[in-house]
């Protein structure tokens, strides 16, 4: 029996490592090149550093004037203004500069949640984020959150360091529970330079997601949250009386489940993601959903078209 | 209401057992399966709108543990098998005794007059009330209940099937006595007879049958009488020429019309003779067939209407008989020389004669029979019977009384064997002896001496071995000079080989036969004509067995296998005419009261419907998520 038992363990594992060593395959680099020149097409004739950030500095696009306070550059002093209006007024500039990104993929229970498809498609949109970012000469980091942040890419730049983000992603594994705001939080105070956030997150926060993408926003951060869904997670095959209990909380309810109870279900489900995008819209975050089953070039392609990524 | 299963005080206990346990499951909290959920706040949402309806829930589990408890009431109530009391008050006890007599087999009602009866007896069994009780019987020459008085038609309809026709006569003062017996104490009991009514009187040797208030009802089978039968099959050897035989056959008519009929006989399976014969009505007709031969064992007679047809009782028309075995005697005869004896001990070509002088006994070899012809020495092994020829001394088995003188065989056993086809009373003696016999023994005949009679003819035993002792020497007579001697002598050896010579009548079907077992024999094995083996136990050299089938039997026991048959031979089954009134205690009986099928009272069925039912909805409901 042990024997039985230990040949069926290895065998059940076996697929799971399979699927681990194909996440980056040759397949997905293919795809990654292709990403990147559909990118380059979509946006020609940017060059180097051409991606604005918000930050105003000393780039040479006027962007707004200010008051101007002790201590300021007086060539950028407005004087046409003064001349006019009896004002100082300082010019701003959008600074032009180097973009850092950040990729933050949760790394929760819940994203192992059945067959872990949500984490390897996490996995594999991050890396193909950071692909493209990495091919547009961006810095990019990559991130490990649950309930903090777990591990850390450093930002890095440079095509060829893609090879260190597949070996960052390619051990993560789902485990912990979800806590966004405090991770989030840390990861703001560590990273000096802002930038792009994309958080790629099933977004099952006890505490609830809006707390982790305020946390962003609030470090003056540009957010792209991708929703991974899985729809298999609406319809769930269960019946009669049964005991639920959080994966990652453990907490449990006692419920009868019948008919009317799996489509009250469904129905909290789609709400549940009518939430999320319902708040990224009121909060102007860049916002996209997929199911799992979504090929993950698509969801890239999906990413790009939103905007938020490429600009 | 009265519970004629568990009583009420179990249907009790064991619901307050039950009914307890369930409530204690109803009221323990399973513990539910655990199912692991990636985010359980979305089950939250969907419980608070549960929780508004939790009331419903409860009522519904509720709603299931009243369900569980009805169910559980239902089967107890099964098991207890409630009946109204009024409704067994007034049930019926009857007992249904079905004729299976030969006469049954009659044709006339199809297929048999026994099929019809077991038909009626289904509709009977169908169509009781669920109070009525009954038992079926089957009635031949003994009465044999096929079930319990009950109301459970399966049993009763099966017991029919059990019903199995007999080549015997119905014995009906004995089933009336059983049906009687049985039906003792009963209110409202009715004893229901289903026969053509060739049942005799309700008469035995116990007297007249007297059912008090048992209602006898009688439900007539059959329409005609077309039959005509063989009513008496006999055979014998000839004494002298056991080779040949001689048959008597009677053929009876018991139609009321004039019949045609052909009488085949056939010996070993082979044709003999066939005769065509015109019967009055009620006819009966002896037919001997002497001087046959050429059959070795089996004779068989065969009857059919002149035309080719079969009458309406296939069952009489065909008889068996058997022919006595005939095998060689070995007789050794002791006997300073006696001309008259050598000289009829040659007439029998069966018989292996070993003459011995006095001296030279024993002579060497088993013998059936030794005569000692004016000797008496002590009886060596292997001797036999014997026949003592005016035995004197300390060995004889009778002692010597009185001399006689001029005399002759004034008294004798007319039915006696030992004197079969012998004139006697012309025979004069000169000188001999009165023998004294023992306790026991037999005297066969004697003389009559100034008016005392002196036994001159005695039959015994003595340790374990047959003797005839006669009273004075054959040749101081005028015996042997007559047919007498040879007769008497066969008749002696044949007697004490028990070799018959008389016509063997077959066994009568319906009667208790003794079947003579092979000597030594505990118990026999009796192969009947169907096949069927019956081990019967052997009491004084014979097997009882009540014989109710027609035809050859066989006799089995260790080394030795004989034979036997039986036959119907019985003008009263052969007599098919159904009967126009049956009369039992001097009444006639009377039509039997209603069967009427209709709706069953045995509560515990619907009960066990309804449990089914509810079962069913349960099942339903909870399939459906009504329930749960």
């Amino acid at each position: 029996m042990g024997l039985l038992d230990t040949i069926l363990r290895r065998g059940a594992r076996a697929p799971a490592r399979a699927k681990d060593d194909e996440l980056f395959d040759d397949e997905f680099q293919k795809k990654l090149d292709v990403l990147s020149l559909v990118s380059r097409r979509v946006f020609s004739g940017k060059s180097r550093a051409e991606r604005r950030t918000k930050k105003s500095g000393s780039g040479v696009e006027f962007k707004d004037h200010r008051d101007y306070v002790e201590g300021d550059d007086l060539r950028y002093l407005d004087w046409s203004i003064y001349q006019r209006f009896g004002k100082l007024q300082t010019r701003l500039y959008e600074e032009e500069e180097d973009l850092s990104v950040y990729v933050l993929v949760d790394t929760s229970t819940s994203m192992g949640f059945g067959d872990g498809d949500k984490l390897r498609q996490a996995k594999r949109v991050a890396a193909a984020l950071a692909y493209v970012a990495l091919a547009n000469l961006d810095r990019v980091g990559v991130l490990a959150v649950r309930d903090a942040v777990n591990r850390t890419m450093q930002p890095t730049r440079g095509k060829q360091r893609i090879f260190r983000v597949f070996e960052f992603l390619r051990p993560l594994a789902a485990d912990g529970t979800t806590e966004l705001g405090p991770a989030l939080r840390a990861f703001a105070a560590q990273q000096k330079r802002r930038g792009l956030a994309v958080l790629v997150s099933d977004l099952y926060d006890p505490r609830g997601f809006e707390e982790g993408i305020n946390a962003l926003r609030y470090a003056k951060f540009e957010v792209l949250v991708i929703h991974l869904r899985d729809a298999r997670e609406a319809r769930p095959a269960l019946h009669g009386d049964v005991r639920l209990y959080d994966c990652e909380t453990g907490e449990e309810r006692e419920v009868t489940v019948t008919p009317k109870v799996l489509a009250r279900f469904a129905e909290a489900y789609a709400a549940y993601g009518d939430d999320v995008a319902r708040f990224c819209k009121s909060k102007q975050v860049t916002y996209v959903a997929a199911d799992v089953s979504t090929p993950f070039d698509e969801l890239v392609l999906r990413v790009f078209r939103s905007g938020g990524f490429l600009r | 209401m009265i519970f004629a299963g568990l009583p009420l005080s179990q249907v009790l206990a064991i619901a307050g057992a039950a009914g307890a346990a369930i409530v204690f499951l109803y009221l323990l909290k399973m513990r539910r399966r655990a199912v692991a959920v990636p985010f359980s706040r979305i089950w939250d949402r969907v419980l608070r709108d549960e929780d508004a309806t939790s009331l419903i829930s409860r009522l519904k589990r509720l709603l299931s543990l009243l369900l569980q408890l009805a169910l559980l009431a239902l089967l107890l109530l099964a098991l207890g098998d409630p009946r109204l009391s009024a409704a067994l008050v007034s049930g019926r006890s009857i007992v249904v005794l079905v004729d299976a007599s030969a006469s049954m087999q009659a044709t006339d009602a199809a297929p048999t007059r026994l099929e019809a009866a077991r038909r009626r007896v289904r509709e009977m069994a169908r169509g009781m009330s669920g109070s009525d009780r009954m038992l079926v019987a089957q009635m031949d020459a003994a009465t044999t209940p096929l079930s319990t008085l009950t109301s459970d038609t399966t049993e009763l309809l099966t017991a029919i099937d059990k019903v199995t026709p007999t080549e015997a006569r119905a014995d009906f003062p004995r089933a009336l006595r059983f049906a009687t017996d049985t039906l003792r104490g009963h209110e409202k009991a009715e004893i229901i007879v289903l026969s053509d009514g060739a049942l005799g009187a309700a008469h035995d040797a116990l007297g007249d049958v007297h059912v008090g208030d048992v209602k006898v009802s009688w439900v007539r089978l059959g329409e005609r009488g077309d039959n005509a039968g063989i009513t008496q099959f006999s055979v014998r050897r000839y004494p002298l020429d056991k080779s040949r035989y001689e048959v008597m056959i009677e053929v009876t008519n018991t139609h009321d019309q004039p019949k045609e009929i052909e009488l085949s006989l056939l010996g070993d399976g082979d044709l003999v003779d066939v005769t065509k014969l015109r019967l009055g009505p009620g006819e009966r007709l002896p037919r001997f067939y002497p001087n046959l031969s050429g059959a070795s064992r089996t004779l068989e007679a065969r009857l059919r209407n002149a035309d080719g047809t079969r009458d309406d009782l296939p069952a009489d028309d065909v008889a068996y008989a058997l022919l006595p075995e005939r095998r060689r005697v070995k007789v050794q005869a002791v006997s300073a020389g006696n001309t008259f004896l050598d000289a009829a001990l040659l007439l029998d070509e069966y018989l292996e004669v070993k003459s011995v002088a006095p001296s030279a006994y024993p002579a060497q070899g088993r013998f059936d029979v030794t005569i000692f012809d004016g000797v008496a020495p002590k009886l060596a092994a292997g001797s036999g019977h014997a026949l003592y020829l005016a035995p004197r001394g300390e060995h004889a088995p009778v002692k010597a009384g009185k001399e006689l003188r001029e005399f002759g065989f004034d008294a004798w056993e007319k039915k006696s064997p030992l004197l079969r086809w012998m004139v006697l009373d012309t025979i004069g003696v000169d000188e001999g002896f009165e023998l004294v016999p023992a306790q026991g023994d037999r005297v066969v005949a004697s003389s009559d001496d100034a008016g005392k009679k002196r036994a001159i003819l005695v039959d015994g035993r003595r340790d374990g071995a047959r003797f005839v002792a006669l009273g004075f020497d054959p040749r101081r007579s005028d015996i042997v000079l007559r047919v007498a001697w040879p007769l008497l002598l066969l008749n002696v050896i044949n007697e004490l080989v028990e070799e018959d010579t008389r016509y063997i009548s077959s066994f009568s079907t319906g009667e208790v036969w003794k079947i003579p077992a092979p000597s030594g024999a505990s118990s026999v094995e009796i192969v009947g004509p169907d096949g069927a083996v019956a081990k019967v136990g052997v009491q004084e050299g014979r097997a009882a067995m009540l014989g109710q089938r027609a035809g050859v039997y066989r006799v089995r026991a260790p080394g030795v296998e004989t034979a036997f048959a039986a036959n119907l031979a019985s003008v009263a089954e052969s007599t098919i005419s159904p009967a126009e009134r049956v009369e039992v205690d001097g009444k006639p009986t009377a039509e039997p009261s209603a069967f009427t099928v209709g709706v069953r009272r045995e509560l515990w069925l619907y009960l066990l419907a309804a449990a089914v039912g509810l079962s069913l909805v349960e099942w339903l409901t909870y399939h459906r998520r009504l329930t749960v």
